[in-house]
């Protein structure tokens, strides 16, 4: 094992790094969310954007499917679940489509909390038990819990095509390659076992100690925290497991099996270090 | 039962018409009941390939509006007395139908006919949405290019996330010489990135466009070309049978192009 092997300078730093558009990148109410609370199955809705209505429904019903496909079922079958419409506003249509989306996941409503009363009405219309909230309380639930829900992982396990785009507040495994054209946003990890081709973002809240992980790195872009990189080209064609991490340099991508044993984060440097060079060289 | 089959590829000019046209005439010179659906409203062009231009009267439109009965709006193939085509209308955008309508239209043709196949525009907005939504399987059409292929992987995803599970691909216009010099994706490439079945290799041939263009399709020529040959087999394949894939590159491994890889290398 040479030293020359374990660090791989990863693409140039562009000139000025383009910092990602806020702090907020899997602000948890930007995409929709299967998550259980207090042992009670949920589907979340994000709340709405400044977008057309078309557009956003598309996008969710897609992710709702995605998320209940690929993503692992920790649920029993059959089980009830409430639906978590925030400020939404769903017409019976789509309503239906949801529910039927559930269905095919072995889920059925049980309970649909909104916030506009027209969808109140229309779920209410479609025989389901209905909670309104207001809109200007806190919402009864909290959609953003720190410190458990935020952390638990997202296993996708399935081929993450072009078009997907996947954020998480928290790590994300994906068990199958990740093809170029998509693109995963975490704020923790970014696990691939398979080929990581399209874009990874970890840390996306800004923590500098998470990485990014592949069977076979050949990521469009990398971007860890604020920073971000190319892959370069590997011109061999072969590959290894490999981590791409924070450097006091910037991105760098070391090999897998040896990472954890001769690096550890620095608090000072804010970044990822070598503990004993020598031992590299020795091993 | 019938089987409905919808032929997508995301890119636009990768050869979806060609292929329903080809595979369509196939499968009903094989003896089987069979209705094309063009879906791509505003743009139809499924029957000037198949030289039914002048006898479409009604559209799939005046079908879904009640002003015409659907068995009016639907064209005879002139010379396979199994084939019907459903033509688009020119006029409208593909905003005046809707998933709805699309489902209840091929509901009321699979009564009939034992294959189904939708000729669906590109793009993955609404005529794709109102093509995909009737269908039970999809064959996606892409070129070995790196933009038809990154699309056809997007038409993939979007139709999984419709439950529709069965997905084969086709990759049409390759040119073994230029997969040969490695100048071109090879089907390994492909497959690779799409991950889903292989139904079907069509080479690239300049027949295929005179075909087109004289609205005869290829698979109808009585000495039968090498595009011809793989849409047979395309449509074999579809019925289950085990039929091999064409050797394309046989013909062209031969000494002098070994010697040119061996130098470019």
């Amino acid at each position: 094992m040479t030293s020359e092997s374990v660090e791989q300078t990863s693409g140039e730093q562009p000139d000025a790094p383009e910092k990602p558009e806020n702090s907020l990148l899997t602000d948890p109410d930007v995409q929709m969310r299967l998550a259980r609370l207090d042992g009670q199955l949920q589907v979340i809705l994000p709340k709405v954007k400044k977008r057309s209505a078309q557009d956003d429904w598309l996008e969710m019903w897609q992710q709702l499917t995605h998320r209940l496909n690929s993503g692992e079922r920790f649920w029993k079958p059959g089980e009830l679940i409430h639906v978590l419409a925030q400020d939404q506003l769903l017409d019976s249509r789509q309503l239906q489509e949801i529910a039927e989306a559930l269905k095919s996941a072995d889920l059925n409503i049980e309970r649909v909390y909104a916030s506009r009363r027209q969808t109140a009405v229309t779920a209410a219309a479609a025989g389901y038990s209905v909670e309104q909230q207001s809109p200007n309380i806190a919402p009864i639930f909290p959609t953003v819990n720190e410190d458990e829900n935020c952390e638990s992982p997202l296993y996708l396990k399935s081929t993450q095509r072009s078009g997907i785009e996947v954020r998480h507040p928290g790590t994300v495994i994906v068990l199958g390659d990740v093809n170029p054209g998509s693109k995963i946003v975490a704020a923790k990890d970014v696990l691939v076992f398979g080929r990581l081709r399209g874009i990874a973002h970890a840390g996306a809240n800004g923590d500098r100690v998470c990485i990014i992980a592949a069977l076979q790195m050949e990521a469009t872009q990398l971007r860890i925290a604020d920073t971000l990189a190319r892959v370069p080209e590997h011109p061999s064609g072969q590959y290894e497991p490999e981590i791409a991490h924070i450097a006091p340099q910037g991105i760098q991508i070391a090999q897998a099996n040896y990472f954890f044993k001769f690096h550890c984060f620095d608090a000072e440097a804010n970044a990822w270090v070598t503990t004993n060079p020598k031992s590299l060289t020795n091993y | 039962m019938s089987r409905i089959i919808v032929i997508t590829s995301g890119k636009g000019g990768v050869g979806k018409s060609t292929v329903t046209a080809n595979l369509g005439t196939a499968i009903a010179q094989r003896g089987h009941q069979v209705a094309l659906v063009d879906a791509d409203f505003g743009l139809r062009n499924l029957d000037l390939l198949l030289g039914l231009e002048n006898r479409v009267v009604y559209t799939a439109i005046e079908a879904i509006a009640g002003e015409c009965r659907l068995e009016q709006a639907l064209v005879k193939d002139k010379r396979q007395p199994g084939l019907v085509l459903l033509p688009a209308a020119q006029n409208r955008s593909k905003e005046t139908v809707n998933p709805a309508q699309m489902r209840q239209l091929v509901s009321q043709l699979s009564q009939n006919y034992e294959y189904i196949l939708i000729d669906c525009p590109a793009g993955i907005e609404m005529g794709f949405r109102n093509a995909i939504a009737p269908a039970q399987e999809a064959i996606v059409v892409t070129t070995p290019e790196v933009a038809a292929v990154r699309d056809a992987d997007r038409a993939v995803g979007l139709l999984e996330a419709n439950n529709i599970r069965i997905v084969n691909l086709v990759i049409n216009r390759i040119k073994p010489e230029m997969v040969q010099m490695n100048d071109m994706m090879s089907v390994e490439d492909v497959l690779e990135i799409l991950a889903v079945p292989l139904l079907g290799i069509i080479p690239d041939d300049e027949r295929v466009i005179v075909a087109s263009n004289r609205g005869e399709p290829l698979v109808l020529d009585e000495k039968l070309s090498l595009p011809a040959i793989a849409f047979n087999n395309i449509a074999r394949r579809l019925e289950g049978d085990k039929v091999p894939f064409l050797d394309l590159m046989a013909a062209h491994n031969n000494l002098l192009n070994r010697i040119r890889r061996f130098f470019r290398s």
